[in-house]
């Protein structure tokens, strides 16, 4: 059985010799222990001897070669005869880059290992492309490492067939990072180091001692609370508070607006509990059940005019919203209305009459919340009375959905039905609010 | 003569297993220059006499604690290629399971406590076996083996002096190959070294540690007589290591000369000279040397493709063996 | 229930177990005729003899080391390092040498020992003599840490430390050694990675350790007249840490102040604490405070000295703090 005669690996940091000078000539009958040739690395020269008895065969680098360690130089055979073409190299650890149908056939280029305590090297950017006609000393690509950066050289002639990681990705050490072929490739490849791993995946096994538990100790998972309404920024809360909150649908949102100090604890809740049924609940007695009306328009005619308004009036569409719904709540006097939106509030003034240029933002209490939920999911609701009249406006179709809520003891009969169609009438014909 | 034929069977063993630890060296540094074998290691070859020529005077109930530079301590110990060769890969089948690797490689069955990285580490350990010998009654004797450079460790003479004060069966067996890492050993020890023993009254011995037999013999009688209660006793073998400090210290010129090298390997080496005695005095002819030889040699490279083809250990191990049940 | 100090209670598990087990013996400096200069050990010499307590010269890496050897090879030695300061002066020893044993060998040797040392200050013995290295060896796998909060502790837990087939280091406060607390005459075992819940409250869990339990104590009864009611545990061991307890305990107060004698930062009580964190995060409704000793080299003068550690005084405040939502610590 022949052997194979490899570049050895001789200083820590080291990835490839030169071979200085040839001791035996192919064909020369070999003891082992020989010397065969002689190798330089970066501070000295030395001999590598023969691993056994035989014929040194298959001598396929000449004086002057730079070859990357663990690649086959030589063989030993039984006889002199024997064929010349090397053994493919069984040295390197290099994953069975043939296998992988899609690579070009040639010779790997691994990534070298720089340090002692050094797993991958991070691909800083290639020098050549795929396809290019290399030489052995041209330099392939660049490596940093956790010292310093290095290039790596192509190691030998050929043409560059294939690169099999990105700039700016990590490749293990050891693993290809080219493919190196003797002929012209008919289709060289480019692919990153995340291709070419699952393409591994596919075509061999995975390695036996991937660990599947890491270092760390395993971490429960928690459920992601959802992200509650919160609309005057960020709120200070511990995290057993928030939680609660959530769960009993209490939004901190509200605490915060009445100005309660934060960090809201658990025991804030309970003021938190108490705040908005405490001032709902005398409105909205018992016996006088909550108002809820909806109305539907088939289009929304609202969006284009507010892109009109603001391009030709420069006016907030906002404010056109404000002016819509103040108009259509028909008092004799200016009330204060609120958009909301994602959680975010603002309230608008809106004077007597129809100017909407008049309407302006306010710190005022509102008379009126206008709930636009246009754009999420909600179909309808029914939220119950809150302390102020709510105006909903949800899509449904191509249309909208208008949906007034307030207490019986809020707006009369006559006055909620006169704000939902007045609403309902602007927010499908806009120009109707002008006429 | 008449000694060595009744010896016969004692001397082929010696020569067996010093060969054995050369061809198991040759084979890891092939592994380790071929990029195959993770980390790196520290080659015993040419210390072959100290660990066989030692080994070979104790029983499986006597102990040894071995060192960075281990694995003729623990082929010498009575371990197997196989697991051997396996946890060097870092397999499962290891005598660690593949958690210790050159460094801690051991058998741990035939008596040795484990080979420690630390240099001196274990001197603690072996003299602390010795005290449980003598606390407990028994009569095993604890071997405890460290390379020159390991006497500068203030922890050695905490523990020879608590070995003299209580008569301890323990042996300190000094491998001195003449270089702590990468300096001579005399740039780093004033004095002599058996006089550091000698300081607490310890019956300290130097000897060839290139001559297996000398090595052997000197071993033996002290064994015997660590049994009885006259420990601790002292040796320093005089050795050399024909590689680096480890297998990845190939430009040492600017500490040892080419020449010495060969000169030792050339002229002191300890399998040459045993065969050598083997032959001149009839206890086994040049082809039944040869055949030894290839066997062992076959033993290995079966054993390394053993090695090479065994699977690691699985992913739950990692966190298994950190504390005992 | 008869009282005895931790002293006698010490001494008496060393006594039964070496009674029980004749692999057990004692090493270390001045353990036989002299009984430590704590004077723990004394008799025991008398009834065991110098064989098994064996006073050994001045030389802690030295005879740590053999006890991993003797341990190794069968016996099961309770190693003396008469002040947890010398800690520093065996780490290799019990930390490279007894903590990875086992798994270096992939669990083929044991390393059956027990290394009974102290810990805390406030006795004026300055820098070299007073520090709380607990978390120096809790950091190393391979170890397992008690820290004895009393005399019963204190018997419970070296027995169960002696018959355990790992390393284990224990830590005495020096201050309780003439501390005495009921303790049982029959024989028991207290296991390891079992907390004691020392009193139960509502309204704040404090986790204490070592002398850090009585702080503990005492802080609740301050606090109880206040109104509020805090929960007192002690984990006893601290490798293996009884998480389950303690988390169960802040869960159910929300609020939770982890107490030890050792430097704050890097410490046992930023071990514990950032385990609630990460396991109890959305029971807390208040952050987890680290009370530990202040990150100084311990001073001689009383009148520094004692500011370097937890006091009950200290922690009342700080509860009392965590209940009224107060931030602390805020940016």
């Amino acid at each position: 059985m022949p052997h194979d005669v490899t570049m050895p690996q001789l200083g820590m940091a080291q990835d490839a010799g030169k071979i200085v000078s040839w001791l035996k000539a192919p064909g020369d009958p070999v003891s082992k222990g020989d010397a065969l040739f002689e190798v330089e690395t970066d501070k000295a020269v030395m001999e590598v001897e023969a691993p056994a008895d035989g014929f040194l065969t298959g001598v396929s680098y000449g004086e002057g070669d730079d070859v990357p360690v663990g690649n086959v130089i030589a063989r030993i055979s039984d006889s002199a005869e024997d064929d010349p073409a090397p053994a493919p190299s069984q040295a390197a650890p290099a994953p069975p880059v043939a296998a992988d149908d899609t690579i070009p056939e040639g010779h790997p280029v691994t990534m070298p290992q720089l340090g002692m305590a050094q797993d991958t090297g991070l691909l800083v950017n290639w020098l050549k492309a795929p396809g290019d006609r290399v030489s052995a000393d041209d330099i392939l690509f660049e490596v940093e490492t956790d010292k310093s950066t290095m290039e790596v050289e192509a190691g030998r002639d050929g043409w560059l067939a294939a690169t099999l990681a990105e700039a700016g990705e990590e490749v293990p050490v050891g693993d290809p990072v080219a493919i190196i072929s003797g002929d012209k490739p008919d289709a060289p490849v480019a692919r990153s180091v995340k291709d070419t791993q699952s393409k591994r995946a596919e075509t061999s096994a995975p390695p036996p001692s991937v660990p599947e538990a890491t270092a760390g100790q395993p971490t429960e998972t928690v459920a992601p609370a959802a992200a509650s309404p919160n609309p005057g920024g960020r709120i200070l809360a511990s995290p057993k508070a928030r939680r609660l909150a959530i769960e009993q649908g209490l939004d901190l949102a509200r605490l915060a607006e009445a100005g309660h100090p934060q960090p809201f604890h658990v025991a804030d809740l309970e003021v938190l509990r108490n705040m908005p049924r405490a001032t709902a609940a005398p409105v909205a007695t018992p016996s006088e059940a909550p108002r809820r009306l909806t109305a539907v328009c088939s289009t929304d005619g609202l969006s284009a005019f507010a892109v009109w308004a603001g391009e030709t009036r420069a006016l907030n569409p906002d404010a056109v919203l404000a002016g819509f719904a103040g108009t259509s709540f028909g008092r004799a006097e200016a009330v204060c209305v609120s958009i909301e939106r994602f959680g975010n509030r603002q309230t608008y003034h809106v004077p007597v009459g129809r100017s909407l240029s008049a309407v302006s933002e306010t710190d005022d209490d509102p008379a009126l919340i206008v709930r636009d939920l246009r754009g999420t999911s909600l179909a309808s609701l029914n939220m119950g009375a809150e302390a102020t009249p709510v105006l909903s406006i949800t899509d449904d179709g191509a249309g909208l959905a208008i949906t007034l809520e307030c207490a019986a003891a809020q707006l009369d009969a006559s006055a909620a039905i006169h704000l939902v169609t007045e609403f309902a009438g602007r927010m499908e014909q806009p120009l109707r609010h002008l006429l | 003569m008449a000694k060595a034929k009744t010896n016969t069977e004692d001397y082929l063993r010696m020569y067996r297993q010093m060969v054995r630890i050369r061809t198991f060296e040759d084979n890891a540094n092939q592994l380790y220059l071929s990029a195959k074998m993770p980390g790196l290691t520290h080659m015993y070859s040419g210390e072959e006499a100290v660990a066989v020529g030692i080994c070979e005077a104790l029983t499986d109930d006597d102990r040894i604690t071995s060192t960075h530079r281990g694995h003729g301590h623990c082929v010498a110990k009575g371990a197997e290629f196989k697991e051997m060769f396996c946890e060097l890969l870092g397999k499962a089948e290891g005598y660690c399971r593949g958690k210790g690797g050159s460094m801690h490689i051991a058998d741990q069955s035939h008596g040795n406590l484990g080979a420690n990285a630390i240099v001196g580490g274990s001197m603690g350990i072996a003299t602390g076996s010795a005290l449980r010998a003598k606390l407990m009654g028994k009569d095993d004797v604890t071997v405890c083996f460290f390379g020159d450079g390991a006497t500068a460790q203030g922890l050695m003479y905490e523990v020879m002096n608590m070995a003299a004060l209580w008569n301890l069966p323990v042996i300190y067996a000094c491998e001195n190959n003449g270089y702590s890492e990468y300096t001579k050993t005399e740039e780093i020890a004033a004095g002599s070294i058996t006089a550091r023993a000698e300081a607490f009254g310890i019956e300290a011995h130097t000897v060839d540690g290139q001559d297996v037999l000398a090595v052997n013999e000197l071993t033996q009688k002290l064994v015997a007589r660590a049994r009885k209660g006259e420990g601790p006793f002292f040796m320093e073998l005089m050795t050399y290591r024909y590689h680096g400090h480890h297998v990845g210290d190939i430009n040492r010129e600017y500490y040892r000369s080419k020449d010495e090298e060969k000169d030792w390997k050339d002229n002191r080496d300890p399998i040459i000279r045993f065969r050598a005695f083997l032959v001149s005095e009839g206890i086994a002819t040049e082809e039944e040397i040869e055949a030894m030889n290839a066997e062992i040699e076959k033993n290995a490279t079966e054993a390394v493709a053993y090695a090479e083809q065994a699977p690691y250990p699985p992913a739950n191990e990692v966190d298994m063996h950190v504390y005992a049940d | 229930m008869r009282e005895i100090t931790l002293s006698q209670a010490v001494n008496e598990a060393l006594a039964e177990e070496m009674r029980r087990d004749p692999s057990v013996f004692i090493l270390g400096e001045d353990v036989a005729e002299a009984g430590t200069p704590f004077k723990v050990l004394s008799g025991l010499v008398e009834e065991f003899g110098t064989d098994r307590v064996v006073d050994t010269p001045i030389s802690e890496p030295g005879f740590v080391g053999m006890a991993v050897g003797a341990a190794m090879t069968g016996a099961r030695p309770v190693v003396d390092l008469m002040f947890g300061d010398f800690i520093y002066l065996v780490m290799d020893q019990l930390c490279n040498q007894a903590a990875k044993q086992h798994y270096m060998s992939g669990g083929k040797l044991t390393v059956p020992m027990v290394l009974r040392t102290n810990l805390g200050a406030t006795r004026r013995s300055a820098a070299q003599h007073s520090q709380s290295l607990q978390a120096l060896v809790a950091h190393i796998p391979g170890l397992k840490v008690a820290l004895p909060s009393s005399a019963y502790e204190a018997k419970g837990l070296m027995k169960t430390a002696i018959r355990d087939n790992n390393p284990v280091v224990i830590f005495e406060d020096k201050l309780m050694y003439q501390d005495k607390a009921p303790v049982p005459e029959e024989e028991y075992l207290i296991p390891f990675g079992e907390a004691n819940v020392k009193r139960e409250g509502r309204d704040i869990t404090l986790i204490a350790t070592s002398s850090m339990v009585q702080v503990a104590e005492k802080a609740a009864e301050m606090l109880a007249s206040e109104g509020i009611d805090a929960e007192v545990i002690d984990p006893r061991t601290i490798v293996p840490l009884d998480e389950a307890t303690l988390l169960d305990s802040v869960k159910k107060t929300s609020r939770a102040i982890v107490i030890d004698e050792g430097h704050q930062s890097y410490g046992v009580t930023a071990e514990i604490a950032s385990r609630l964190n990460e396991k109890a995060f959305y029971h807390l409704d208040a952050p987890v405070l680290r009370m530990g000793a202040m990150d100084v080299p311990v001073p001689f003068s009383p009148a520094l000295e004692d500011l370097t550690v937890p006091t009950p005084e200290a922690v009342v405040e700080n509860a009392r703090k965590l209940c009224a939502g107060e931030m602390i610590h805020a940016a």
